[in-house]
């Protein structure tokens, strides 16, 4: 029982930071798409800011990690 | 980077131009307009008459190279020539016979290519049609027309067929045969003089009429074919009598043309160059700046040249203007493809630090600990390699600098690779010929989030401490100061942490607390409440290290998913395939992901500490 809840806690703590994740990037990605479309020369920056959410979900992987490490 | 000036007679403006131009290091600099106004003997030099007269000639005979080049094919080699300015005139000349040749040529091409079309579009209708127009060929004073319908349209020939059957008076015929799977081809006869009226009918109608092309419209339907027949087969052979031509006009003239419309183009750059220019009665002044290093030989080139009749001095750089000073960015040949980095920011301000010889270093060494793998780092490698040797040509060099970025990368990679023992996830371990010299990633997580940690701790204050340095430099002592407390407020806190996890021992708590709350109210006085959000996102950026870990794991594991999912498979060779489309995914995912990731910490972690854009690049006036 200990165990399985320990699991579902460390599957909440990666899998709810992924969704904002997701949710963040997608909004990001298309406003980056319409700025590309515009002025192609922002590509790198539109890169770097989709890839900016990702903090969440790697934080997330750390506490995941955390709870399942004891 | 120097401010000149630049005064000599006015009769000299062409010549010093010209040898500004050659010497190729003045980033040129208009007078500002305030300047002008204020001053009672300055003002813009006007452009002679004749000067505009040369622009405008010039702009043509560049025009008339541009189509000249559009007519040729571009020979496999060719080398552009130098072309004095003087000779611009003489060459245009020559070319003249030559450009209307080969417009004849082109046109002439253009037609053959167009009757080829025309052939091999009406072939297969007038294949069809040619047993029925054969049969009505005998009539005279009758029109025939060929149309084509399409098949999912056939309902309309029934309605055609009423139609035109009201307009002709019920004197016509209709042939329907199929052409193709698609079309039907309707073959209509009617008397000559209801030809308007058909017509109009079946323009009305939407109705595709076969028209002949011109020059067959005079020939029956039967000769046109047999005519079109021979016409096919001779074809392709004239065209290529025609670009043998063409290109035997492009392999004589080609470097000669590139060669006179670089010219061109410098030329039209020297005449704009006088928008510059002020002058008084008899001088003329033109502003720029130079880096220090090419000022002794310019000013040394100048007095040889003109001997001593035009002066050049340099000019004090006060106040607002610092900011105007352009940045120039050199860096030793090794570093130099990393620059690209810098192409996605606005170029640094003058006086701040150029990143590049830092993201030379950190770029490949987060990239390498993230993918460390000896196998994707080879193969990477040697895809970055061919790569750069493909794109040898100029105005590629953006992405050859990339591509020599992704070559240190990948050594990087394989070097990591090899401390960790990995060789397309654990292949080269299950073997027996690596072993990890300094850990197994996989088993030693918690090592890993400690070492990325510890990497972003050190690159986050080594980006305060450049900014530091940075400001220093400009004398910017309130920003220095802000800086160098926020260094301590990072440092005193880490400590502190230091302590908690017991890498420090407890004697450190009061000193550390002690300074970390002086810090803390040196920051808010000097920041204001700025200083401490800063504090809390550079403790975030130190944290956002530990991507390198997370995504570094998930490579290794889809590495090791790949090898055992190849091993579960029933026969070796499905297993191999199986093993290689997972490293095949794995390898395009881990030469994405780590360099979006590697980026991402350079511009948003580390840049942030120090950078400062808005500058604006040194570039000097010269030839193309």
């Amino acid at each position: 029982m200990e165990k399985g809840l320990i699991a579902l806690a460390a599957a909440i703590a990666i899998g709810l930071p992924a969704l904002a994740t997701g949710w963040a990037q997608s909004r990001i990605g298309s406003a980056g798409a319409g700025t590309i479309a515009e002025k192609p020369e922002l590509t790198g920056i539109v890169i770097i800011l989709v890839a900016i959410p990702e903090t969440m979900v790697l934080l997330g992987f750390v506490v995941a990690y955390l709870i399942i490490s004891g | 980077m120097l401010k000149v000036q630049i005064i000599g007679p006015r009769a000299l403006l062409d010549e010093a131009v010209r040898e500004l131009h050659t010497a190729a290091v003045v980033h040129l600099e208009t007078m500002p307009e305030e300047y002008i106004n204020e001053s009672d003997f300055l003002s813009k030099l006007p452009i002679e008459r004749e000067k505009l007269r040369e622009k405008e000639t010039l702009e043509k005979y560049g025009e008339r190279l541009r189509n000249f080049r559009a007519l040729l094919p571009q020979p496999s080699s060719y080398r552009t020539e130098r072309v004095a300015l003087d000779d611009i005139h003489r060459l245009m000349a020559e070319f003249e016979p030559f450009e209307e040749r080969a417009k004849n040529l082109r046109a002439r091409k253009d037609e053959l290519i167009e009757e080829l079309s025309v052939i091999n579009k009406y072939e297969k209708l007038l294949r069809g049609f040619a047993p029925i127009v054969s049969r009505l060929g005998g009539l005279k004073n009758f029109d025939i027309t060929g149309l084509t319908l399409e098949k999912t349209r056939e309902d309309i020939s029934g309605l055609l067929e009423a139609e035109v059957s009201r307009v002709t008076e019920g004197i016509f015929s209709i042939h329907v045969k199929d052409i193709d799977e698609h079309t039907l081809g309707v073959v209509l006869t009617y008397p000559r003089g209801f030809g308007a009226q058909v017509r109009a009918l079946l323009s009305g109608k939407a109705i595709s009429e076969m028209r002949l092309p011109d020059e067959y419209s005079e020939m029956t339907l039967i000769e046109a074919l047999k005519q079109m027949g021979r016409r096919k087969a001779e074809l392709p052979g004239l065209i290529d009598g025609l670009d043998g031509e063409l290109y035997s006009i492009a392999t004589r003239w080609y470097s000669l043309i590139t060669g006179v419309a670089r010219a061109i183009e410098d030329a039209l750059d020297e005449i704009g160059v006088l928008s510059y220019a002020v002058a008084t009665k008899f001088a003329f002044i033109i502003e720029g700046w130079v880096p220090a290093e090419a000022y002794g030989q310019l000013n040394g080139r100048l007095s040889t040249l003109f001997g001593g009749k035009l002066n050049i001095r340099t000019l004090e750089v006060a106040g607002r203007e610092r900011e105007a000073i352009p940045v120039y960015i050199k860096n030793p040949r090794l570093i130099r493809p990393f620059e690209v980095f810098l192409a996605a920011l606005s170029p640094p301000k003058y006086g701040s630090v150029d990143p590049t010889p830092f993201v030379a270093l950190f770029f490949p060494a987060f990239f390498g600990l993230i993918v460390a793998d000896m196998g994707y780092g080879a193969m990477i490698l040697v895809f970055a390699a061919y790569m750069r040797k493909r794109l040898a040509g100029k105005g590629k060099r953006f992405f050859r600098d990339l591509a020599s970025v992704f070559i240190v990368s990948a050594a990087s990679a394989i070097f990591f690779g090899f401390l960790f023992g990995e060789f397309f996830g654990d292949l080269a371990e299950r073997a027996g010929l690596l072993h990890p010299i300094l850990f197994n990633r996989i088993e030693a997580l918690k090592t890993l989030i400690i070492v990325a940690l510890a990497i972003g701790i050190g690159h986050v204050l080594l980006g305060i401490i450049i900014g530091i340095v940075s400001h220093a430099r400009r004398r910017d002592l309130k920003e220095t100061g802000a800086k160098a407390v926020y260094l301590v407020l990072i440092v005193s806190f880490l400590s502190l942490i230091g302590v908690m996890f017991g890498l420090l021992p407890k004697a450190f708590i009061p000193w550390s607390a002690g300074v970390m709350a002086a810090s803390f109210v040196a920051l808010v006085v000097l920041e204001g409440m700025l200083g401490p959000i800063e504090f809390i996102e550079a403790l975030g950026n130190i944290v956002s290290y530990v991507r390198i870990m997370a995504v570094g794991t998930a490579s290794v594991v889809m590495a090791l998913v790949a090898n055992r999912m190849g091993q579960m498979a029933d026969s070796a060779v499905l297993g191999v395939m199986i093993a290689a489309l997972i490293h095949g995914l794995n390898l395009m995912l881990s030469v994405l992901s780590p360099s979006i990731q590697s980026m991402r910490l350079q511009y948003v972690e580390f840049f942030s500490k120090f950078y400062e854009g808005g500058g604006r690049l040194y570039r000097p006036f010269k030839k193309k």
